[in-house]
């Protein structure tokens, strides 16, 4: 079966200071699909996440979903519908654990509904014992926990993590792997960003390298054809959804 | 010595005896100020949000604007509004020279660049991260702008404090377009300033205690919220 492309981006292109550090990438997101992303330092990886989940904007660059090709200027209330960004240490409110993972849900759901859904996410991402607890006292794995709690309360189509398992010890990355695991199999397309390649070799279906402002594919599992023909650079030209 | 000390045993009394007068004056304080400040407060904060988390040309001008807007004279505001307002002035057919609205708008002039001042310094001071996670966790922009505002509230608090603290002692702008009117635009440094100038210093140091009591409790309840160390989000 061929996945659907989630969403297409077109043409990203982003300067600093007459630096280039986004050069004309194309990239699109199937769901079900874990995309590895490697880089040096500095070489704009968090930059390119943010553009892709609206936080930042490109210079250049447009967006393609199943609805056809959007401006950027227009686009960024699509991405924030479909998109969620996962910082390196994620951000936790000052509130408790529980309060922080109801964040996620829409202010229109009932309070019974908020209740039994928070209930869920805890039970999920293991955090019931800490529900109460002060989210910004935390420790690094549990804080990345509870960010991924939230991630599966809203259920975006995208989620991109932001090197999620830096300093964490190795239950802790035991525990985030298992969880992105769960998330990629309910069919989110996830894009990872990290220095360790072989930490998410199980996980990546496919890797690519951003240098100098552009992206290569550097490896990709076997998939069924029109997936791994998943040209970086001519997306636009050779997908087939 | 002994003069002031029997001033302040009588302003003592003058306070406990319930003063219809003294009582009205202290009124009309908090009601002016407490009113300037509701007002000026939304928009400030959200001056003070753009300031901070927005790209915009005239930014930093806007900024140093706001911080030397902080070193005004309450007097000088006083005096702009004053002739804005008589009779000759733009506004002078709302004929709001010497009443309570006028001190109002006065006391917002003053206060404005202090929440927005400290405000952005606050603002600015929070994690960006708080923004980002709010918009990405599918806020909108006012949850996302209530969600930092909530991160940096002590800063906020202060800054609400601050200008509370300097409309509710400012002498210069409320004489000036208040009148210093009995029973209508006399207000506590108005009435300490009258009452001195006539050597009945009562009066005047009974509003004195209950200035400096205002300004024990609100650094009092700043302290408290910053120790209890959160609201509800």
């Amino acid at each position: 079966m061929t996945p659907t492309i989630n969403i297409q981006f077109n043409g990203i292109s982003k300067r600093y200071r007459r630096r280039t550090i986004l050069d004309g990438i194309d990239i699109a997101l199937h769901e079900h699909q874990c995309t590895l992303l490697c880089g040096a330092n500095g070489a704009g990886k968090t930059t390119l996440l943010k553009i892709m989940a609206g936080l930042e904007k490109p210079d250049h660059g447009s967006l393609s979903t199943g609805l056809g090709e959007t401006k950027w200027r227009r686009c960024r209330r699509a991405l924030q519908e479909k998109v969620m960004y996962l910082h390196q240490h994620p951000y936790m409110f000052d509130a408790s654990v529980r309060r922080n993972i109801g964040y996620a849900l829409p202010r229109t759901s009932s309070s019974e509904n908020r209740d039994q859904r928070i209930i869920e996410a805890l039970q999920w991402a293991d955090l019931e014992d800490i529900a109460s607890a002060s989210a910004t006292s935390l420790s690094g794995g549990e804080a990345q926990r509870v960010a991924l709690a939230r991630a599966w309360l809203r259920s975006p189509s995208i989620l991109l993590l932001d090197e999620p398992t830096a300093n964490m010890d190795q239950e802790a990355r035991l525990r985030t792997h298992a969880l992105l695991r769960q998330l990629k199999d309910d069919g989110m397309a996830i894009v990872i960003t990290s220095h360790d390649a072989l930490q998410f070799q199980q996980l990546a279906d496919r890797q690519l390298l951003l240098n100098d402002g552009k992206i290569t594919l550097v490896s990709k599992s076997e998939q069924p054809e029109n997936v791994s023909a998943f040209p970086i650079g001519q997306a636009r030209h050779d997908q087939t959804g | 010595m002994d003069s002031l000390n029997s001033a302040t045993l009588d302003a003592m009394h003058l306070l406990a005896s319930g003063d219809n007068e003294l009582w009205e004056i202290i009124g009309i304080s908090f009601r002016v100020s407490s009113t300037a400040i509701l007002i000026a407060t939304p928009p400030s904060l959200l001056m003070a949000f753009l300031l901070a988390y927005g790209r915009f040309p005239g930014r930093r001008l806007l900024i140093s604007a706001f911080s030397t807007l902080l070193s005004v004279p309450a007097v000088v505001v006083g005096l702009t509004l004053y002739l804005v307002l008589s009779r000759q002035g733009p506004l002078g057919d709302w004929k709001l020279l010497f009443t309570q609205s006028a001190m109002v708008m006065g006391q917002v002039a003053l206060c404005i660049p202090i929440l927005v001042a400290m405000g952005h310094s606050a603002l600015q001071a929070a994690d960006r991260r708080a923004w980002e996670t709010a918009r990405t966790l599918g806020a909108g922009p006012l949850r996302a702008v209530l969600t930092v505002m909530h991160e940096v509230r002590f800063g906020l608090l202060a800054a609400l404090l601050a200008a509370y603290g300097r409309i509710i002692a400012e002498v210069g702008a409320s004489m000036m377009l208040g009148g210093n009117i009995l029973h209508h635009t006399r207000n506590i440094p108005t009435a300490i300033a009258l009452e001195t100038s006539k050597g009945e210093f009562t009066q005047g140091i009974a509003l004195g205690i209950v200035l400096l009591i205002l300004a024990f409790v609100l650094n009092g309840l700043l302290h408290y919220f910053q120790g209890k160390g959160r609201f509800a989000l």
